[in-house]
């Protein structure tokens, strides 16, 4: 692997990589650099979607005004915009499927049929079942969860209307949607229509192609995240402030180390439950470990942090690294942003890969499916399994001493509580606080890694320039863990990196000036967020009003697209770094780019460098500012007692 | 105010501002938070939806949509 390339800005991985280097063994790091980026593929200028194909389609440097036309005659924006709608409905897809799964597992629980399951949170029941108009006066608990699980799992197939969600969003909001036609009829619909118009010799205009990607992609943000995001809370409980900790110095080295990574919360919520059992710890004693340690990893981890304050291994791009320590007995993945990498790095130590999906398999892992009938016996074999591997660790174990305490669990009801209080909850103080200038705006700063860009660095250079100019920060994701990991999710951050009025917040409520509110689905909960800012009153009457934007400099995923484009196209200015994926065609990108602020009032934009791209997203922050006549701080008022106790 | 910390920063008007320093107590919480316990029956559920949610489940509030709006 080369030298002097800064890989990661985080010690522990670093100390990982090198450590993975010496031992030669491959790693997303090493292969990053035996395959590079195709230079055609990366601006999307090249058609495979019929055997006439592939045609590459690139620029040439010798004639620029040259026609770029496959053989079929599709102009190179009808390409590009084709594989830029495949790519968001591929990630709408999987935030769907997972939400099917959740909603599938919600019934099972509500008639009794899913092994270890509970309706937790009787609140947010309450209120889901409300949205979804069920009667809730004087029902039985179960009663109205049958029915709500019977009325989302429709929220699927249904092929006219509207979804329900749409409802939740700012009336102005709803009404550019339908002006526009994109208010998403059926979650499985709107997917299937995009593979439909995406085919060969079907839609082959590329503004056309796009808004059907909209309404996709809608389907998502206010259809299948959202789903995912409230039946999750139902089950497992609405997050609320939690002390964990994070980073691969989480691992034990006398305990039995158990990962869960992926996405689906369902078997590591059970796999929690398992592990505290008596009969479960004796066993691990009696292999001579001191405990067990659950660990979690990607968007799994997010999950079992912020609702049990499990500790978090890492991001993505630390998966295979947390192998490399030596020190992990087993490894369970489910859905999404598993690296098939990960089979060779376990083969290496004594660590087991088990897949746990009916969806997902991995050539050489064990299969151990997941099914909530039996959810908890299976939850039991598979920890089991991991006490049994722990005398069988063959290499010495190195976990690098670098973790870091952080508070998470900031879903949208609980900053809503903290903001003013259980009998004056409301988003008021945040507004009233935005309009006097001590909090400039709002930025939701999300999504993965990825290892063409240093690990991590985007992330943390984007937030701090963000934080100490004022701007509150909404996380989640592998985002959300770069920053727990540098210390940003703790109250005390705000004194650290915050600027004056942000820090004076953060201060009187005691909150961190970057707030953690979940997993990928969980960007639902920003939307519900903005919503009850919008609605609250004084910032405007739509989203696209909000002194607010949307980025994910180190997106890698297509669900990252697809979270994008519903912000997009909920009117939220977002910037994506590393790479973006219409450069093939300068229409389509000057058509999402400048058009959609327009038709939607929200657009994308392309900044690799994250200081720059932070000052885009203040300069919209201020531009909406001025808009609402909000730009000239007003005169600053030190919080005297009663302000505070008003604000906490 | 007299137990308050206040020291000096800068904000983003460029202007020097006097800021409250760290109100917070000292130590790690050890427990989770969980302020919906203190909401115990039915009726505390669902008067809290329509208090501090309003804006979704209560006909009476006004904000940005004045329109006094159903649930
Ligand atoms: S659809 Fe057209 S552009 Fe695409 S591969 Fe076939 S011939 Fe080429
Ligand atoms: S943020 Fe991206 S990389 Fe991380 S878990 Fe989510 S999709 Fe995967």
């Amino acid at each position: 692997m080369s030298e002097g390339k800064i890989k990661t800005v985080d010690r522990a991985t670093e100390e990982l990589i090198e450590k993975a280097v010496k031992e030669n063994i491959k790693t997303v790091f090493s292969r990053s650099e035996e395959v590079k980026p195709c230079p055609i593929g990366i601006e999307e200028s090249c058609c495979k979607i019929c055997a006439m194909g592939p045609c590459r389609l690139p620029r040439t440097k010798k004639d620029t005004k040259k026609d770029r036309i496959g053989v079929c005659g599709a102009t190179i924006d009808t390409v590009v915009a084709r594989n830029f709608a495949r790519k968001v409905a591929a990630g709408v897809a999987a935030h769907c499927d997972h939400a099917r799964e959740v909603a599938e597992t919600f019934l099972k629980t509500a008639q009794g049929e899913a092994q270890g399951f509970t309706i937790k949170d009787e609140v947010k029941l309450l209120a889901v079942a409300l949205d979804f108009n069920i009667e809730v006066e004087g029902r039985d608990i179960n009663d109205i969860a049958i029915e709500l699980g019977e009325k989302v799992l429709r929220e699927f197939g249904k092929q006219k209307g509207e979804l329900v969600y749409v409802n939740k969003a700012p009336k102005k909001r709803q009404e550019i949607w339908r002006r526009y036609a994109v208010v998403p009829r059926g979650i499985d619909r709107e997917v299937v229509e995009v593979m439909h118009r995406t085919h060969m010799g079907v839609d082959q205009d590329y503004r056309h192609i796009l808004l059907q990607t909209t309404r996709c992609a809608l389907a998502d943000g206010w259809g299948g995240s959202m789903i995912s995001t409230d039946l999750q809370d139902i089950m497992f409980g609405t997050p609320v402030p939690v002390l964990g900790s994070i980073n691969l110095g989480v691992l034990k080295e006398d305990e039995v180390n158990m990962v869960v990574h992926g996405h689906e919360p369902l078997l590591p919520e059970l796999l929690v439950t398992a592990s505290r059992e008596p009969e479960i710890r004796k066993l691990a004693e009696k292999v001579g470990a001191k405990g067990i340690n659950l660990a979690g990893m990607c968007c799994s981890a997010n999950e079992v942090l912020m609702r049990h304050g499990i500790p978090c291994a890492g991001n993505f791009l630390q998966q295979e690294l947390a192998i490399i320590t030596g020190a992990v007995e087993l490894m369970t993945v489910d859905v999404q942003c598993e690296m098939q990498g990960l089979m060779g790095v376990a083969e290496c130590f004594h660590t087991k890969l088990i897949t746990t999906s009916d969806r997902a398999k991995i050539e050489g892992a064990e299969h151990i499916e997941f099914h909530p009938e039996n959810g908890l016996d299976t939850a039991r074999r598979i920890l089991r399994l991991a006490i049994e591997n722990y005398p069988n660790r063959r290499h010495a174990v190195y976990i690098p001493n670098h973790k870091q305490d952080t508070v998470v669990g900031f879903s949208h009801e609980t900053i809503n509580y903290l903001l003013g209080g259980l009998f004056r909850a409301s988003y008021r103080p945040l507004n009233d606080n935005i309009i006097n200038g001590r909090i400039r705006g709002v930025a939701g700063v999300v999504g993965c890694n990825n290892v063409r860009t240093p690990h991590d660095s985007g992330h943390l250079t984007m937030i701090k320039e963000l934080i100490k100019n004022d701007v509150l920060v909404l996380t989640t994701g592998c985002a959300a863990m770069a920053c727990g990991k540098a210390g940003l999710l703790t109250p005390e951050a705000a004194k650290e990196y915050a600027g004056s009025g942000l820090q004076e917040v953060c201060e009187a409520v005691g909150i961190p000036p970057v707030l953690h509110m979940g997993a990928c689905v969980d960007n639902s909960r920003i939307l519900v967020a903005a919503t009850a800012m919008v609605k609250e009153g004084g910032l405007g009457d739509d989203l696209s009003d909000l002194p607010a934007a949307g980025a994910a400099p180190e997106w890698m995923s297509e669900k990252a697209l697809a979270i994008g484009h519903y912000f997009v196209a909920s009117g939220i200015f977002t910037v994506f770094g590393t790479t973006w994926p219409t450069l093939g065609s300068d229409r389509v990108t000057e058509h999402l780019f400048k058009d959609y602020e327009d038709m939607f009032k929200g657009m994308w934009a392309y900044e690799p460098d994250p200081v720059k791209a932070a000052h885009l997203m203040i300069e919209h922050i201020d531009k909406k500012r001025k808009a609402l006549g909000i730009d000239k701080a007003r005169e600053r008022v030190l919080f005297d007692m009663a302000m505070r106790r008003a604000l906490g | 105010m007299a137990n308050y910390m206040y020291e000096e920063k800068e904000g983003f008007d460029g202007k020097k501002k006097k800021v409250l320093s760290g109100t917070f107590d000292e130590g790690k919480p050890d427990t989770r938070y969980d302020w919906k316990e203190k909401l115990a029956t039915r009726e505390e559920r669902i008067k809290y939806l329509k208090t501090a949610l309003r804006y979704w489940y209560s006909n009476e509030w006004y904000g940005s949509e004045k329109n006094k709006q159903g649930g």
